[in-house]
């Protein structure tokens, strides 16, 4: 198919470039625009009106406005993993080969079948679905809801992964300027003439805002000139950074603001390396918030029919852009800025057939402009209905001011109520609009620190005092940031006048009259809400959905607001005003994300031997954070528990290696470090001689256990902390606030030195042979010279330095070997080779889980926040010579009592039998409740050395019920078994393996 | 004892790539810094001040007591926090020797712990130095608030970093913990791209 001429193109005129063609497709359809072209303002030029269907109703729909205001024309932009719903064709820039749908219809946009809502409409309005859908309940989830969801919504969301990528960004500034349009550009430039950093961002790709839209005159220059004239001076500054297609979309706390960056948005696929869009956080000294105003409607019948469109926005279609809207075009205005459409029309040759005017007297020129356009002036008149079809307008009933009803046939409406100023930032940080009566609208009431408001964004229309709101706010703003600002002249701009008379809707309307078009809510709603009680404006919003949809009623809220305070006889402020919160138009969830989505997420930490365990083909885990090898399997184990078990057997048999790199270590020095340990571990380090390393536990200041781990004595004035992987962290900042707050007075240095050592556990009854094999020859590693709990500092593989430590979590003959982290991976290397000939394995988390259990040691899921030392068996370590955190709290009755869970040991009693961590107790026969729980399993593994499943739970009163058996009752797995208290210590409770 | 001793393996190894053509005059070029020994140092209760006239006298360097980086020779400071410093030896050949020497040098002054396997430090350089940082580095890097000698603790893409600037080109270096180098140099990656990127070892 060849594309159709752009019929309703304008022969000469507008901003956009006549000499490059672009293609796209809508619906299908091929089409033709140019650069400068919006999608919607392309759409127009190629004589389409229809651009979608409403939300519930299905009402076919046109373009409304000309900006991010847009209720109407939201389309599916781009196709395959890059479509879009819900892209506003009003603020799409066109590029070539854009491919756009329109939304909500089936089988096509011409003809809808789920139109026939409409005629049910009676079934949708306000509040139907809370009265009805009620009952029964089980038909909500099963009928009510998708059948509703299949009639109403909005576009789809693409189910495939986001190609693009997204990106974050920081900025500062002395000055930043939101809004690029005649006040914005004149605070730039006044600002930036003082020497001040200035960041000026708009959301169009072009600078300007009403100057490219409106005929206006400054200097005695175009807009569009002058415009060129003052980008081209903040170009030139190299101290201004220019942000086009940039929404500053929220304002925070200390002046920081939220923005979004369409970096890619105008191209077919972004570049290569390019993000799509990057979310900027822009801390400002000073903002000038310069963001003008939405034009607003006024609701009549049929006020949504296609070819019903602002003002203001018709005005842009045909100045900026060249493209007409209509060919007989009626005007509904109720102020003196709508008539600026009846002189825009006779330029650019379009038939202006009657202009409707609902002021009793309207100033003599604009009746001398009427009659110049030809056309029918009614004074006093009232739009009260228009009708058409998804083809376009065809008529309009106009009530004269002596009460008759004519028809007047027209293909397009342009309708101005006025203008709200665009205030949604003043109000992020908590702050209401208050309401001014000379302008009937919402103005910034309390602004946030830092921020002033500037030009049509103050309910200051004209362009006069925008040029003026300008010069002297972005001076202002700049020497509050420290600079002498000289404000520059006001350029001279002609005079405009507003002359509004409020008119919020039209009394009489035969036909559905619509106040929230994106929502499909009429003003027969909000008569409903009213009878029905919900008059507060938050009820009302509530009830009706008025100003929740993706444009947040910036062309509804003022006209619905006033709606319900007509009908309870109270003024618009009594009635109040719902405020805005960021947003202030929709952000992609990606821009949010930035870099971090997938495997990005987070930071991956990498032990020193990630390398070599990856080469190994290790699985990995993760912990917290850390990647770390779960187990290694070997050629032919498909089944995780043969690795584990082979592992298990090996370590227990001859000898494994595993990195513990990842267990926490602080390094904590001076000449009352032992007295900090003293205080924060209930069992005493401050007599432990060098050389030696011991066990400790720490409480909470409420007296359960924070975590636990060795600390070893290095020299008499220095200890390195070990502590569990998960709570590294908390615990380094819990010792600094110990040193800092509680006990300043210690002379205590301390610094986590996690990162620079690699740290390997070498355990098995073939562990110091594998050891004596790696250590340079004078040191002696001895069980003499180095008995279990002993620390040597040595050095290995011919000098690199190192500390010994003779410690066990697995319960054989162990030592943990650090070296500096770099030579991890030479070291993990060379340990399997030394331990080669004794059969060595590598060992995973798996397997080192399975060895402590087997051993009884108490771990993450036994210190699980609720536990005291007494629980865990660690009573004996308590101190009774000495204070440390959590003492005093752990002896409250309700901590010490007997009957609390405490830790054993399980067995199933038919060793066949699997045991499932999450089981709770329960006395055999017993009822399964609450009230008979006895405790839970919190460990179990499959014990190799044993050959049946070994489990660690917390039961109550368990230390003295060993022997006794109860039920493992696991509802969710289906498991109910008997198993038998025990000594949670499988393996070698004497502990001899650890001292030969 | 037969078998040589293992090389190091550093923590930037296999994790940085250039990418793009580097039109002229643009990008950014990344060097790891695997040649620093590094140590942090905290002054001893009440003795900041005799640590100060150590360090004085040993280097000739003024101990910053802000974020700021101090340096002489091969030798710098960094004020990483109230009584707290991250020290710096450039070119290092034997980077434990350097933790070990001032811990002499500041015996009762001083706790000295060797870090330079706890962090892991490269170099950012290149006139798109500052765009990068600033897809992730909350800190305003314009010349007129910060320079060379400036340095800060902050976090680059949820990871913790200690950035000082090296020279007026701009030279940043960034020092991060050594087990997240391969994310750091993740995000740097794709941050850079766009501008291209030259990677020297």
């Amino acid at each position: 198919m060849t594309p159709l001429p752009q019929s309703r193109r304008l022969a000469s005129g507008g901003l956009i470039d006549r000499s490059r063609t672009l293609s796209f497709q809508f619906d299908g359809k091929p089409m033709t625009g140019h650069p400068g072209d919006t999608l919607a303002s392309a759409l127009i030029a190629n004589g389409t009106i229809l651009a979608g269907r409403s939300f519930k109703y299905h009402r076919p729909r046109g373009i409304l406005t000309a900006g991010s205001e847009e209720p109407n024309a939201l389309v599916e932009l781009r196709s395959g993993a890059r479509r879009e719903p819900n892209t506003k064709a009003t603020t799409v820039e066109l590029f070539d080969g854009l491919v756009a749908r329109s939304q909500n219809r089936w089988p096509s946009l011409g003809f809808d079948v789920m139109s026939v809502n409409s005629l049910l409409s009676p079934i949708f309005v306000a509040g139907f679905y809370y009265k009805t859908f009620m009952w029964p309940a089980a038909f909500w989830e099963k009928l009510y809801e998708p059948l509703i969801r299949r009639a109403a919504g909005l576009g789809r969301a693409s189910r495939e992964p986001d190609p693009d990528s997204y990106e974050k960004a920081f900025a500062f500034c002395d000055v930043l300027v939101i809004g690029g349009g005649p006040t914005g550009l004149m605070a730039a430039l006044s600002a930036a003439r003082a020497g001040a950093h200035v960041i000026l961002c708009d959301e169009d790709f072009s600078f300007g805002g009403r100057l490219l839209s409106e005929q206006f005159v400054i200097d005695g220059q175009s807009g569009a000139d002058w415009k060129a004239a003052a980008v081209f001076e903040l170009e030139q500054n190299p101290a201004v950074t220019l942000m086009r297609r940039t929404t500053v979309f929220g304002g925070y706390d200390q002046s920081t603001y939220g923005a979004l960056e369409r970096v890619g948005d105008h191209l077919p696929v972004p570049l290569p390396h390019m993000p799509r869009q990057r979310l900027w956080k822009i801390v400002a000294k000073r903002a000038v918030l310069a963001a003008g105003a939405v034009e607003r409607q006024i609701v009549f019948g049929g006020n949504d029919r296609p070819g019903v469109m602002m003002a203001s926005a018709l005005r842009s279609y045909v100045n900026r852009f060249a493209a007409a809207p209509a060919q007989r075009l009626g005007l509904f205005t109720n102020n003196d800025d709508g008539w600026k459409t009846v002189a825009d029309c006779i330029r650019a040759g379009i038939k202006v057939e009657a202009v409707i005017d609902p002021r009793p007297a309207i100033p003599e020129a604009f009746r001398q402009l009427a009659i110049q356009a030809g056309a029918r002036l009614f004074e006093g008149g009232l739009v009260q209905d228009a009708h058409g079809t998804a083809r376009g307008l065809q008529s309009i009933d106009v009530m004269t001011s002596t009460g008759r009803t004519e028809s007047v046939a027209v293909d397009g409406l342009a309708v101005s109520g006025g203008w709200n100023p665009a205030v949604a930032l003043t109000c992020h940080l908590g702050a209401r609009p208050v309401w001014r009566d000379d302008i009937s609208a919402f103005v910034a009431g309390d602004t946030p620190p830092g921020l002033v408001v500037a030009g049509a964004a103050t309910g200051a229309f004209d362009l006069r005092s925008c040029l003026a709101d300008g010069v002297r706010l972005g001076a202002e703003a700049a020497q509050a940031a420290g600079f002498t600002a000289v404000a520059p002249t006001v350029p001279a701009a002609s005079e405009e006048t507003l002359g509004l008379m409020p008119l919020w809707k039209v009394t009489g309307a035969r036909t559905k009259a619509f106040v929230d078009f994106q929502n499909d809510v009429t003003a027969k709603d909000i008569v409903i809400a009213e009878r029905e009680g919900f008059r507060s404006v938050e009820h009302l919003k509530r009830y009706t959905t008025l100003g929740m949809a993706t444009d947040q009623g910036k062309t509804a809220n003022v006209n619905g607001l006033a709606i319900m305070a007509a009908l309870t006889g109270r003024s618009i402020p009594e009635t109040g005003t719902t405020t805005f919160r960021p947003p202030y138009t929709p952000v992609a969830i990606g821009a949010f994300a930035g870099h971090h989505r997938g495997k990005h997420f987070r930071p991956t930490r990498l032990t020193p031997s990630h390398a070599w365990a990856a080469e190994q083909g290790a699985q990995f885990v993760e912990a917290g954070q850390w990647l770390r090898a779960q187990w290694f399997p070997k050629p032919g184990e498909t089944d995780w528990l043969t690795s584990v078990n082979r592992e298990v057997i090996a370590v227990r048999g001859a000898v494994g290696v595993c990195d513990v790199s990842t267990l926490g270590k602080i390094d904590i020095q001076g000449a009352d470090a032992g007295t900090l340990l003293d205080r924060v571990y209930i069992n005493g380090f401050s007599a432990l001689p060098v050389g030696k390393v011991r066990y400790g536990a720490m409480l909470r200041e409420d007296g359960i256990v924070m975590d636990d781990g060795t600390t070893a004595r290095l020299a008499q004035d220095r200890y390195v902390m070990s502590t569990t992987t998960a709570n590294a962290a908390k615990v380094m900042q819990h010792l600094e606030f110990c040193h800092q707050v509680l006990w300043p007075e210690l002379d205590v240095q301390m610094v986590s030195v996690t990162e620079q050592w690699a740290q390997f556990s070498i355990a098995g009854p073939r562990a110091r042979d594998t050891i004596q094999k790696l250590i340079d020859p004078m040191a002696d590693v001895s069980n003499m010279a180095l008995p279990y709990m002993g620390v040597t500092t040595i050095t290995v593989c011919g000098g690199i330095p190192g500390r010994l430590f003779r410690i066990s979590f697995s319960g054989e003959l162990a030592y943990e070997l650090a070296v500096p982290a770099r030579y991890g991976d030479g070291v993990i290397r060379a340990i399997m080779s030394a331990g080669a000939e004794y059969g060595i394995v590598a060992y995973g988390t798996e397997a080192l889980g399975v060895m402590r259990i087997e051993k009884g040691h108490p771990a993450g899921n036994e210190l699980n926040g609720t536990a005291t030392a007494r629980d865990l068996g660690l009573g004996k370590l308590m101190s009774q010579k000495k204070d440390f955190i959590g003492r005093v709290m752990a002896e409250r009755s309700g901590l010490t009592n007997p009957d609390r869970p405490s830790l054993a040991g399980f067995v199933p009693v038919n060793r066949a039998d699997r045991l499932r961590a999450g089981a709770h107790f329960l006395g055999l026969g017993a009822h399964p409740s609450a009230s008979n729980d006895q405790g839970y399993m919190t460990s179990v593994a499959f014990s190799p050395s044993l050959s049946h499943w070994v489990g660690l739970g917390l039961i109550k009163n368990g230390p003295n019920r060993h022997g006794e058996r109860v039920r493992a009752y696991d509802p969710v797995r289906r498991g109910d078994i008997e198993v038998e208290i025990c000594s949670p210590v499988f393996i070698d409770p004497e502990g001899g393996r650890l001292r030969v | 004892m037969s078998d040589p001793m293992p090389n190091p393996r550093f923590a930037f190894a296999g994790h940085l790539t250039a990418i793009g053509s580097l039109v002229a005059g643009a990008g950014i070029t990344l060097m790891p810094k695997d040649d620093l020994a590094l140590a942090t140092v905290i002054a001893r209760k009440g003795q900041a001040g005799v640590l100060g006239e150590r360090v004085q006298a040993l280097f000739g360097i003024p101990l910053p007591a802000r974020p700021k980086r101090a340096a002489a020779g091969k030798i710098a400071f960094i004020g990483t926090g109230p009584g707290q410093w991250l020290a710096i030896e450039e070119s290092s050949g034997d980077p434990q020797s350097f933790a070990a020497k001032l811990a002499t040098e500041f015996a009762g002054s001083g706790s000295v712990c060797d870090q330079s396997d706890g962090r892991a430090v490269i170099r950012v350089s290149g006139p798109r130095a500052r765009h990068v940082l600033a897809k992730g580095l909350p800190v305003d890097l314009h010349p007129r608030a910060f320079g060379p000698g400036d340095a800060a603790l902050s976090q680059i893409a949820l990871i913790s970093t200690l950035l000082w600037q090296i020279d007026e080109a701009p030279t940043y270096e960034i020092a991060v913990f050594r087990s997240m180098a391969g994310s750091f140099a993740d995000w740097l990656i794709a941050s850079g791209a766009e501008y291209g990127i030259a990677a020297m070892s």
